[in-house]
């Protein structure tokens, strides 16, 4: 075991790195409905800078390539990153010993994966909470930049029989059980599980938000059924 | 049309990660807020796997292989920390399972 301090940035950029491998076959996906929506591949491959999420992205094009009007399909698109404003909240308290310019950045690269590292590795010295955060933050959006260009050129370079898209479920569970460090908060990840799964239907994956809003709620309120 | 497709869920995403971030910039969290928040990362990564897991139509696209496949990677998670385990045991498991059956 090394235990010689490791600058933040860098362990930020070291802890991002293999959240990153499922990422990759999705970058293929990405190209593969880029290509099937009939544009061209600079400007597919522009939403990775302009959005940077690869789920929005996806569902836009998809639904551009189905012949959506601009409004509905922006609009769909942004029903499915709706949880990015659960994390803006989460993170709110930790930004506010910031500077300014980080409010304005570290927005820009909060992502699923690089909320997740903020909250399994609470980094309270303010410094180090923010050249952790964009050590993994840009390493993220590094390796999409590449690997989103490289799935809009080469589109599906992977068999899909293969299944790779399977990493992606992996890894958030993976996830998952990182950030359940204690027993309630499974329990509240196994009620999000049942509610996603009886709210599956909804359109634009809106059950997301409100699985995760009423797990909370539960979980609110059988600490107060306990503390009585 | 695509370009301003672009451009507006890109503004629009960007809002969303802002947003709160800006506005609470001076709020002092009560307690109770504060408490709720630590269920956010489980449960959205939770609701994640299942919509990941789910047809837009609300069913279930998994089967035994995808199904052992998360049970290996939650174990060996928890046990390991380590997220490249995890991604091998779930993917090993996903891939066995699938050769057999």
């Amino acid at each position: 075991m090394n235990t010689a301090p490791v600058r933040p940035a860098i362990q930020g950029s070291l802890d991002a790195l293999p959240l990153f491998i499922p990422a990759l076959p999705f970058a293929f996906v990405f190209g593969v409905v880029v290509a099937e929506a009939g544009i061209p591949e600079w400007l597919g491959w522009s939403s990775s800078p302009i959005i940077f999420g690869g789920a929005i992205q996806v569902t836009l094009f998809t639904l551009i390539g189905e012949g959506a009007s601009v409004a509905a399909a922006v609009s769909a698109a942004l029903i499915v990153g709706a949880r990015h404003m659960l994390y803006s909240v989460t993170l709110a308290p930790r930004f506010q010993n910031q500077p300014g310019w980080f409010r304005w950045v570290g927005s820009y690269v909060l992502i699923d994966q690089v909320f997740v590292l903020s909250q399994i590795k609470p980094i309270e010295e303010p410094v180090a909470f923010r050249r952790y955060f964009l050590g993994a933050g840009f390493t993220f959006w590094t390796l999409w930049m590449i690997s989103t260009a490289l799935g809009v050129v080469l589109g599906p370079a992977i068999p899909p029989e293969w299944g790779v898209e399977f990493a992606a479920p992996v890894l958030f569970v993976s996830l998952m059980m990182a950030a359940s460090d204690r027993r309630d908060k499974l329990a509240a990840a196994a009620l999000a599980m049942a509610v996603t799964y009886l709210l599956a239907s909804l359109p634009n994956r809106a059950g997301i938000l409100i699985a995760v809003i009423c797990s909370v709620a539960v979980m609110l309120l059988s600490q107060r059924w306990k503390s009585r | 049309m695509i370009t301003l497709a672009i451009l507006l869920t890109g503004v629009g995403s960007y809002a969303m990660r802002a947003f709160f971030i800006f506005a609470l910039a001076r709020y002092a969290f009560p307690p109770l807020l504060l408490r709720a928040l630590e269920y956010v990362a489980p449960t959205v990564m939770a609701a994640l796997v299942i919509s990941m897991l789910t047809t837009p139509e609300g069913e279930l696209a998994a089967g035994l292989p995808e199904l052992l496949g998360l049970i290996c990677a939650a174990f060996a998670a928890k046990t390991t920390g380590n997220h490249i385990l995890a991604l091998i045991a779930g993917m090993g498991t996903f891939w066995l399972i699938g050769a057999i059956i």
